[in-house]
């Protein structure tokens, strides 16, 4: 999961990784109930989950929801992690899980919306022309109008595609990391990726 | 390797996912296929547009809302075992929730919120003033010439009196009600050049309430703004103004005739909140005859999702 660990640190408040000893000690703190401890495990990890819940959700209030879920699953379900393989592929294997499950609800609601504007746009009384003599909004419109598309696309394929696709195209992580961490074996992995791809170069064949 | 091997293999080429054999054997067909070589170029292509969605970073809010969020539900949990235990064996409520993250969420988004409101101080005021008073000392950066039409020296006392025309840069805040403002937003959104201030102008209009001077600009912008990406803010801010027969034959002639797939997109999305024995009819023909095909999916998604809302 080197794609979403390595961008915690670019999270505001986020806790510094930690080394696998000490990393170890805190899951035994938390497994013995320690609030304390678990909250620290997840500093660590909320910036990569968050991350993830945004790009795959379309509104902020959703990807707090798949934060909090997915985080309750785990504290839950701590006492059952054994150590067998790394905290992070057990922790993120809860979180696409609780992911698909909100895409298949979400799959059964109304779709195809624009993104949601993205925060910071100028205000009136700072954007005098000389300040912004670039600024074009035909060109932003195409750019809107793209990233409808994109959104489009990305809401017709099915829960897993798009998150195997999410996780391979902008988390750039190898097929088989995202195999461990769907629970599934690469060759799924593999298989979602042929067929999300074959569904966006159809979808997206006008604009590309 | 032959053609349909490399078709098959062809994303995992351009995602690294092939072992160095394979990556090489497809390399080297590429080199020699020209109809591969184009299929890699269009897959590669589409991977460009994808990569044009941007990466949403959750902000400090959405983290510290978010952390409220788990701590509630972590402390109801634990009042839940702790209520079970305590029915059982009569054990004191334990402590409640950290109150520090809720401290944290109302000061950032206090701060956000003075932030965000800190040019929408309801009091109006001008700054500089527009007069034509005459300038004498001040700050001749803050001043644009236009125009010289007299300069009288006095050789005697080595005074000179310069008479020009000045464009001095005014700065005026207020709140979205004041009609001053108000005004000098009409004004430059009819008339300004820059399509940028024209779709900020139309921003603030939008949220300015019912005001009938307002929705008469809304919709003149929406119909005659000689810029899309200005008709698209008008379509949109119209969404705010209550529903009329003539917002909706607007947003009707623009799904018509606008020459701009996506405004006539974001004009389907308006109506299709407000679709009735007037809209619907449009929306159909539009749905089979406009010469997008994303108009003509939207239009047919719009009433797919209409005549599922009326069962």
């Amino acid at each position: 999961m080197e794609g979403c660990l390595e961008l915690i640190h670019r999270v505001p408040g986020a806790t510094p990784q930690l080394d696998a000893l000490e990393e170890r000690t805190l899951i035994r703190q938390a497994q013995r109930g320690d609030r304390a401890a678990f909250e620290q495990l997840v500093r660590l990890h909320e910036g990569g989950v968050l991350r993830l819940a945004l790009q795959m959700v379309r509104s902020e209030e959703e990807a707090k929801d798949i934060y909090q879920e997915a985080f309750l699953k785990i504290y839950r379900s701590l006492g059952r992690f054994r150590f067998e393989s790394r905290f992070s592929t057990w922790m993120y294997r809860v979180v696409m899980n609780v992911c698909l499950d909100h895409l298949r609800r979400a799959g059964t609601r109304r779709e195809v919306q624009a993104p949601e504007s993205e925060p910071g746009q100028a205000e009136f009384f700072h954007t005098l022309p000389e300040e912004r003599p670039a600024l074009n909004p035909e060109r932003a419109l195409q750019g809107r109008e793209v990233q409808r598309r994109i959104q489009a696309a990305l809401t017709r394929l099915s829960p897993r595609e798009r998150l195997v696709f999410e996780l391979k195209h902008y988390q750039g992580m190898k097929l088989r990391a995202i195999g461990d961490y769907c629970g599934t074996s690469e060759q799924t992995a593999k298989n979602c990726l042929f067929r999300a791809t074959q569904k966006l170069r159809l979808e997206l064949k006008e604009i590309a | 390797m032959n053609c349909k091997t490399v078709e098959d293999k062809l994303t995992f080429y351009l995602y690294d996912e092939l072992e160095a054999g394979e990556r090489a054997a497809v390399a080297a067909h590429l080199e020699a296929c020209a109809a591969c070589a184009a299929a890699a170029r269009e897959l590669e292509r589409m991977r460009a547009v994808l990569d044009q969605r941007p990466r949403r970073e959750p902000s400090p809010e959405l983290l510290v809302r978010s952390r409220e969020a788990l701590d509630e539900a972590l402390d109801r949990e634990a009042e839940s075992w702790r209520a079970l235990v305590r029915s059982w064996f009569i054990v004191p409520p334990g402590v409640s929730a950290l109150r520090a993250t809720a401290a944290l969420t109302i000061l950032v988004l206090g701060f956000s919120l003075g932030w965000t409101l800190r040019t929408r101080v309801p009091a109006a005021a001008t700054g500089n003033g527009s007069g034509q008073a005459p300038w004498v000392g001040s700050d001749l950066s803050n001043l644009r010439i236009s125009g010289v039409s007299q300069v009288a020296p006095d050789p005697q006392t080595r005074a000179v009196r310069i008479t020009l025309d000045a464009q001095r840069r005014v700065v005026l805040e207020g709140s979205f009600d004041d009609p001053r403002i108000r005004q000098v937003l009409l004004y430059a959104m009819k008339n300004y050049d820059n399509p940028g201030i024209r779709r900020d102008t139309l921003e603030v209009l939008g949220q300015s309430g019912n005001n009938p001077t307002v929705r008469e600009a809304l919709l003149y912008a929406l119909r005659r703004d000689p810029n899309p990406g200005v008709r698209l803010e008008a379509a949109e801010a119209l969404q705010a103004l209550d529903w009329g027969p003539d917002v909706r034959q607007a947003l009707l002639d623009v799904l018509r005739e606008d020459q701009n797939a996506g405004v006539r997109v974001a004009a389907v999305n308006v109506l299709v909140e407000h679709a009735d024995e007037n809209v619907l009819p449009v929306l159909e023909q539009m749905a089979a005859g406009d010469p997008d095909t994303y108009v003509r999916l939207t239009c047919a998604r719009a009433l797919r999702e209409r005549a599922r809302e009326d069962f």
